[in-house]
């Protein structure tokens, strides 16, 4: 199928997603608004914590909420396009899968557009909110330039962290686990990066840059819009978060097609 | 007695069945392990090489948050607010009702099972290591471990009670979204699970103070490290008593509010 019939039929398939969303107008305005307070939550912690203590890691209480927002923007995108692939392993085992197999559509793409999780709206919120509330604080003058990487940095930011949750997904192709992956090992190294890398020790910061990248998601971007200091690695880093996120990305979908293959060998 | 003996049998089989499902508790100590870290890490950079802090030496702050994260595995290792939450929604929960013990009883009595196996296969053996590798405070009485043994218990009884009675809410409300997520941040930051309560802004350390939050994890942490000094213990640990007499008559409020509405509804 050309890649145009790919995009009409996302677009279809994802406009009957939202529209049985909004059947429950109240539940779908509660998430919104329970997902802006559990934000702001860990802004008002953040607070609290440099309230006596100023810097965390010569990171100013201004500089980490930037941080937060472009890792709180770049999930709410990840959210509506891959967060369903954390469940694929309830999927696999009540059999309801096999429908994504007998279809003549890729099956990652129909899987991928099965849900569009609309009340990531919470997310866009927050973090333009705070977006424009630490621009004027910290004097960040946008210029075309700065605005476009910023945007770039959020699309690789999307593909890592959705790369991410494809491989995890794919785990249940080997082992009819995912969701539980996701809580246990995604979860938390998410809640890392809510923080400067720098506080944490070498090892852990060279993890997130080289093995699992989330480092490319926030870190290393908002370094090179705010002029911060990354030890251990170069100025420039942060400027590589697209192509990071695009071959993090190539390599999930590899790993997903892979476990695919397997899944179908084995019959089930 | 025969009703404690049925209660003790809720614990057993808890523990029996956290046995069957040993690597859900692997998977839960890996996490708890990278909050460790991630926490360890921000108060290490906080201080930044200073020795101490408004009063409080780096090596009693690094302890404050190893025994914090230590109660937070313990405290979340029970039954998860989900799981009661979906009984109420699907309408099994009913089917509890029909039975001759009570509901919320029986589940913290199962919590004492899991949290048991908790304990002892995984958080004693990594918190044991933790404490010979590291330059930790440790008390060096025998009467402050029994002091921070209770005060941990009654936090844990506190916390119950409390996240119970907002399990139940969903009785009430179809969605609970927004007031949960409230719940639990006021939780996790007014708890002192995180940021120790003295290095609050005042006027937020005097809202703190008045709620039942600070028992769940600055007292007993604060004990732990001594810096709440032996003739503060005993009306610390009475202010926790106060509490989980408070939080226990409102969970009783709340579960018969419920499940009178479940017999009007026919569940």
């Amino acid at each position: 199928m050309p890649i145009l019939k790919y995009v009409d039929l996302y677009f279809k398939l994802v406009s009957a997603g939202i529209r049985a969303q909004f059947q429950y107008r109240f539940a779908f305005f509660m998430r919104i608004i329970g997902l802006i307070t559990a934000y702001s939550g860990t802004a008002i912690t953040m607070w609290v914590m440099l309230y006596r203590f100023q810097e965390l890691g010569s990171w100013s209480f201004f500089e980490m909420l930037f941080l937060f927002a472009i890792a709180i923007l770049s999930w709410g995108f990840c959210i509506i396009l891959f967060f369903h692939f954390r469940s694929l392993d309830t999927y696999i085992i009540n059999g309801t899968f096999d429908r994504f197999l007998v279809r003549p559509i890729n099956p990652f793409f129909h899987f991928m557009a099965m849900k569009f999780d609309v009340a990531s709206f919470g997310q866009f919120i927050f973090s333009i909110l705070i977006f424009i509330w630490v621009s004027i604080e910290l004097n960040i003058g946008w210029t075309i330039g700065k605005t476009l990487f910023l945007l770039a940095s959020i699309i690789g930011g999307i593909l890592i962290q959705g790369g991410m949750l494809v491989i995890i997904s794919a785990l249940a192709f080997w082992t009819t686990k995912s969701e539980q992956f996701y809580w246990v090992a995604m979860y938390p190294a998410r809640n890392l990066t809510n923080y400067p890398l720098v506080i944490y020790p070498k090892i852990v910061q060279w993890f997130t840059a080289f093995v699992v990248p989330f480092g490319f998601v926030n870190y290393f971007p908002a370094a090179v819009i705010l002029e911060k200091e990354t030890p251990f690695f170069p100025a420039y880093i942060g400027y590589f978060s697209p192509l990071v996120g695009l071959v993090f990305f190539m390599i999930a979908y590899w790993i997903w097609m892979l476990g695919l293959s397997r899944y179908k060998s084995t019959g089930s | 007695m025969l009703q404690f003996r049925m209660y003790c049998m809720f614990t057993r089989k808890a523990f029996l069945r956290s046995a069957v499902y040993r690597f859900d508790v692997w998977s839960r100590l890996g996490s708890n392990l990278i909050f460790l870290l991630m926490w360890g890490s921000i108060w290490t950079a906080l201080y930044a090489g200073r020795e101490e802090a408004g009063g409080v030496s780096f090596e009693s702050m690094l302890t404050y948050i190893v025994i914090s994260q230590f109660l937070s595995g313990i405290n979340g290792a029970g039954t998860p607010l989900w799981e009661i939450q979906e009984k109420v929604r699907t309408g099994d929960i009913a089917l509890e009702l029909m039975r001759p013990f009570n509901v919320p009883l029986r589940y913290l009595f199962a919590d004492f099972g899991s949290v048991a196996f908790y304990i002892i296969t995984a958080l004693l053996p990594l918190y044991i290591v933790l404490f010979i590798f590291m330059d930790l405070m440790v008390p060096t009485s025998w009467l402050t471990w029994v002091y921070f043994i209770a005060a941990a218990f009654i936090g844990f009884l506190i916390r119950y009670c409390i996240e119970m009675a907002f399990g139940l809410l969903s009785f009430f409300l179809v969605e609970t979204g927004g007031i949960v997520d409230i719940f639990y941040f006021a939780m996790s930051l007014l708890s002192g699970s995180v940021i120790p309560l003295w290095f609050f802004p005042d006027w937020l350390e005097k809202i703190a103070v008045y709620l039942p939050f600070q028992g769940i994890y600055y007292i007993p942490n604060a004990i732990f490290i001594g810096e709440i000094s032996s003739g503060e213990i005993l009306f610390s640990i009475g202010i926790q008593l106060f509490w989980v007499i408070v939080c226990f008559f409102l969970l009783r409020f709340v579960w018969n509010r419920a499940s009178h509405k479940v017999i009007v509804q026919g569940g």
